[in-house]
């Protein structure tokens, strides 16, 4: 894990990405109770815009300069250092989070994970059985910034999402 | 009333509720652990799902 987040680390200070943050499972068990989860979900900025306004987005420099340190497929994964790693170009949603995620240190090396308030967004978009668990055990146990998070959910129409949720009993 | 039950631990007895609310205190308290503490747990789940869960395909992380 350390020697995969210094893998991240250089594609920053190579000029591959802009910037990225940890999400998905492993950014909720930063914030959660430790729980079973099989890859870590990374978001990235891309410094290149131009594909991306065409609405393209090329991650082939990335993944060239990862296969030229042996970075090998397996699945939809790539194995970083023995860590199976999904990349993810970040949308809107995905960018500000990025932004305003939370910069840590995993043994000595700086990352950034996405905070919760964010998570919750994502999980709640993503809609699936598994991320609305993961909204829960958010919600429940960690400190949430209710006005930031009503914020965020009111700028990606995700209100109404929310609500319905509550009102399922998640979160109480 | 099933809830009602009294279950005795030592010299303490407790609801079933009483038990539930120490669970979720206890599950706070887990998630304040430090993130490498976290991820060496995550990665003994992963042996377990592997070896107990019988799911053979699960990738054990190293760090």
């Amino acid at each position: 894990m350390k020697k995969t987040l210094k893998v991240l680390n250089e594609l920053r200070e190579k000029g591959l990405i802009q910037d990225y943050a940890i999400g998905g499972a492993i950014a909720a068990l930063r914030w959660t109770e430790p729980f079973f989860t099989q890859d870590l979900d990374i978001y990235i900025l891309l410094k290149e815009v131009d594909d991306e306004e065409k609405g393209l987005v090329v991650l082939s420099p990335i993944y060239e300069y990862l296969k030229s340190k042996g970075y090998v497929w397996k699945a939809h994964w790539i194995m970083i250092e023995g860590v199976p790693v999904d990349i993810f170009p970040a949308d809107p949603l995905e960018k500000e989070a990025i932004k305003q995620a939370k910069e840590v240190e995993y043994e000595g090396v700086k990352t950034k994970v996405i905070v919760p308030e964010y998570l919750i967004a994502l999980f709640l978009r993503a809609g699936r059985n598994k991320d609305r668990r993961k909204i829960e055990m958010l919600l429940e146990q960690c400190q949430i910034d209710r006005g930031r998070l009503q914020r965020i959910l009111s700028q990606y129409g995700l209100d109404e999402k929310f609500r319905e949720l509550e009102e399922k009993g998640y979160g109480r | 009333m099933e809830g009602e039950r009294k279950i005795v631990i030592d010299e303490r007895v407790l609801r079933r509720r009483d038990l539930f609310e120490e669970e979720e205190v206890a599950r706070r308290g887990r998630a304040k652990l430090p993130f490498e503490e976290k991820i060496k747990i995550l990665i003994d789940l992963q042996k377990l799902a592997r070896d107990w869960g019988g799911k053979k395909d699960v990738i054990i992380w190293e760090i």
